[in-house]
């Protein structure tokens, strides 16, 4: 007989500490972006996400599109996009998000997606197109585009990073031991994979992990480790947090001081600059990776 | 987006209902929205003073933590405490199962200031 783990019955509530603590959102430009976001018919991350920060981000008139639908084909534990098959795909698309990126007049533009593992190119051509139209657009606008994992599709890969943005990230989300828990249909060393491509074809790459899931210190000195190893330009570390009750519960809070000593050890192993703090999620301030240099 | 015309409200996203010297307090439609599945109300400034604009609790959500703001300054004379064992109401029900406490105005000319339902509105853009 096979010995299943035993899942305690946590009835005990985890409080949230203060410096998770953030302020809801008030103003014309929050507003504004609401308006954007809403009538161009565009899905945000932000909103699908749950994410802590839309008051700040919202706030001072960014926001992060997220494009190829909303239902996404992986069902990783600490995503609240919801998982199925997905029906949307809209050739229109980047041309909807280049126009309201242009109206919401952001210098800088977070793009991510949903996983298309049904698609025989992941969506990359999608994606290019909204790469391409954005620059052609307002070509002064730089971009970041956070890409799912292509499930081992290079050229699929290559296309979704060849339309002139300056940062690709995709994101480990966790170290290696957790990914069954937590990103059950994606591979960690695949993912090093592509980071390692998107660095090799000349890009500005980017990961990040969630901390609070279950790790130990030791396995994300490994990751950052393993990271740095292929080139990595940015890292992000941010907190966990659960999206709704249904989702991966969080194993512990992090200190905000843990967060500064992680920032060091990242920086120590080459990684050029790391973004770390309990609210860090992976597009926040964005802005400031653009510059890192990569030679 | 339901912002009833019967009450006030304020910046921070609280919504009164005055009764003479006496109001009950709670959190807009808006607010609730945002902050998403409500999991913990805590409030323990009962039988305390609190001056307008200060922290009088706060609100925990699945994702974030928010502070709560005393509309005026006043006492705060009790707190809903069926929110203990359901915080959801404030999610189902902000304007009515979802209250939070009762208060007692200092001044009830301090009121005079707080928004109307159209001001509200055009503060969140709707």
């Amino acid at each position: 007989m096979i010995e299943l783990p035993v899942i305690p019955a946590e009835e005990t509530r985890k409080r949230k500490p203060n410096w998770l603590r953030v302020k809801l959102p008030i103003g014309p430009e929050y507003a504004k972006v609401r308006t954007l976001v809403d009538t161009h018919k565009l899905h945000t991350i932000c909103e699908s996400g749950n994410c802590p920060n839309m008051g700040e981000c919202w706030g001072a008139g960014t926001a992060t599109f997220m494009i190829l639908g909303n239902i996404c084909t992986r069902s990783c534990t600490f995503c609240a996009v919801a998982t199925g098959r997905p029906t949307e795909y809209d050739e229109d698309e980047p041309r909807r998000v280049a126009e309201a990126i242009q109206l919401m007049g952001v210098k800088h533009a977070v793009i991510t997606s949903v996983n298309r593992d049904e698609l025989k190119d992941r969506g990359a051509e999608i994606w290019y197109q909204t790469v391409v139209q954005t620059k052609n657009l307002t070509p002064a606008t730089t971009i970041e585009t956070l890409i799912p994992d292509t499930k081992g599709n290079w050229d699929a890969l290559q296309r979704m990073i060849e339309g002139g943005q300056e940062v690709v990230s995709h994101n480990v989300e966790t170290v290696e031991r957790m990914y069954r828990r937590v990103r059950p249909q994606a591979r960690y060393e695949r993912s090093l994979e592509q980071l390692k491509r998107i660095r090799e074809a000349g890009k500005r790459s980017k990961s990040g992990i969630m901390l609070g899931v279950g790790e130990t210190k030791e396995e994300v000195f490994k990751a950052m480790d393993d990271l740095a190893n292929q080139g990595l330009i940015i890292l992000t570390l941010g907190q966990y947090l659960q999206p709704t009750k249904m989702h991966l519960e969080v194993a512990e809070f992090v200190h905000p001081e843990t967060f500064e000593m992680y920032k060091e050890e990242g920086l120590k192993r080459g990684i050029r600059y790391v973004e770390s703090g309990p609210l860090v999620r992976s597009s926040y301030h964005a802005e400031r990776h653009v510059n890192v240099p990569i030679d | 987006m339901n912002i009833p015309e019967g009450l006030k409200y304020t910046k921070d996203h609280e919504w009164i209902k005055l009764e003479g010297n006496k109001a009950t307090v709670g959190i807009t439609d808006f607010a609730q929205g945002e902050l998403g599945d409500i999991v913990y109300v805590d409030i323990s400034t009962v039988g305390q003073d609190v001056n307008e604009h200060e922290v009088f609790g706060t609100v925990e959500a699945v994702k974030t933590v928010s502070d709560l703001y005393m509309p005026v300054t006043g006492k705060v004379l009790e707190v809903n405490k069926a929110l203990d064992g359901k915080p959801e109401s404030v999610n189902a029900d902000p304007y009515g199962a979802g209250w939070m406490i009762k208060m007692e105005l200092k001044n009830v000319a301090d009121a005079a200031h707080l928004l109307t339902a159209v001001q509200y509105k055009e503060l969140i853009g709707k």
